[in-house]
């Protein structure tokens, strides 16, 4: 009899750790990421130039309007990749989220769940751990882009 | 580098002035912007709250306007549209009247850095009247109360980008930064 319900209580394990593993790769995968929250049509479609200017300072006014207008943020990680915020906190707000507007090209670091599908990285952050600020100081090379982000005298 | 990127702003304005023309003329087909790796197409999809086909958080009407808006293929493949045909603006404004219906998009894919995502111009729902997906201005003026005649540089007049400007900066590196960098223009 103990036999038997030793054997149920493994087989009930067994279940639900092959149940808990399917809802984990369905929920995403827990990530601490680092990198610079960006304005990603203008980084991804290089409409305004090279990737490589549309980070950091230079870009910085560009990204608040982007932000502002409901184009996707995106964390762009250290090793290049990028990924769209879904949501921030308990806001899920993603389009125009006034708690990421005054963070726009900060390098932050966060925890959150990234779920990946179709080629993209989404991501969903459940805390900002750090904020580094702006580290790129990208003006200082290639000005401002776009230039006419630049209020005229 | 500063000729590349006043050629690019012409070809956004240009790009923009193409939609309205198109959206007037009822000649309903994208325009290249000059993107990288630039693709022009059409296809009919559904239209889903992202956050929602993810994770199953599904709030009513896909997020009224506030979540970033997917197009959902018959095949199960899950598109972010990232623009609409407005500058500096994003497409859950074009896309929310259409909260789960199939539409057919038109507008351009543009791909670089490991990311593929779609730019839409025009909108209908299948079988449908063609629109410009333009709306996001006049939202923008009704939501504000900010005249319609300032809308299409909207982002020159937001009190949420001032506020932000006002706080950081142009540069975001606070006022005394933003005073060199225009001193050394000079």
């Amino acid at each position: 009899m103990k036999l038997k319900q030793f054997t149920r209580a493994i087989f009930c394990a067994a279940l639900i750790m092959s149940a808990a593993t399917g809802t984990a790769s369905a929920a995403g995968e827990r990530m601490q990421l680092k990198g610079e929250l960006i304005d990603t049509w203008c980084y991804v479609s290089q409409i305004m130039g090279g990737s490589d200017f549309i980070v950091g300072s230079a870009h910085h006014a560009c990204a608040v309007w982007c932000a502002a207008g409901g184009i996707p943020v995106g964390l762009l990680a250290e090793d290049g990749t990028i990924y769209m915020v879904m949501r921030v906190g308990k806001d899920s707000t993603s389009v125009a989220n006034p708690g990421v507007l005054g963070s726009m090209s900060h390098v932050v670091t966060v925890n959150g769940t990234v779920h990946k599908r179709d080629g993209i990285n989404y991501l969903f952050v459940d805390e900002i751990v750090a904020d580094a600020g702006i580290t790129k100081l990208t003006h200082e090379t290639v000005g401002v882009i776009p230039p006419f982000a630049v209020p005229q005298q | 580098m500063t000729h590349g990127i006043e050629m690019k702003r012409m070809l956004v304005v240009a790009a923009a002035a193409g939609a309205a023309l198109c959206a007037s003329a009822s000649a309903y087909a994208a325009k290249s912007w000059g993107v990288t790796n630039e693709e022009i197409a059409r296809f009919d999809a559904k239209v889903v709250d992202i956050a929602c086909e993810l994770g199953g958080d599904c709030p009513a009407n896909c997020g009224d306007g506030k979540r970033q808006l997917g197009l959902l293929t018959d095949d199960g493949k899950l598109i972010l549209v990232s623009k609409n045909a407005t500058a500096f603006t994003g497409a859950a404004e074009e896309l929310v009247d259409f909260c789960n219906k199939q539409v057919t998009a038109d507008g351009l894919w543009t791909e670089n850095r490991g990311v593929r995502f779609f730019a839409i111009q025009f909108v209908r729902e299948v079988g449908g009247e063609w629109r410009a997906a333009n709306r996001f201005t006049k939202k923008w003026s009704a939501r504000t109360g900010i005249e319609e005649s300032k809308a299409g540089n909207w982002f020159r007049h937001d009190l949420r980008i001032k506020e932000v400007f006002d706080q950081k900066g142009l540069l975001g590196l606070g006022a005394e930064a933003d005073k060199k960098f225009l001193e050394s223009r000079q």
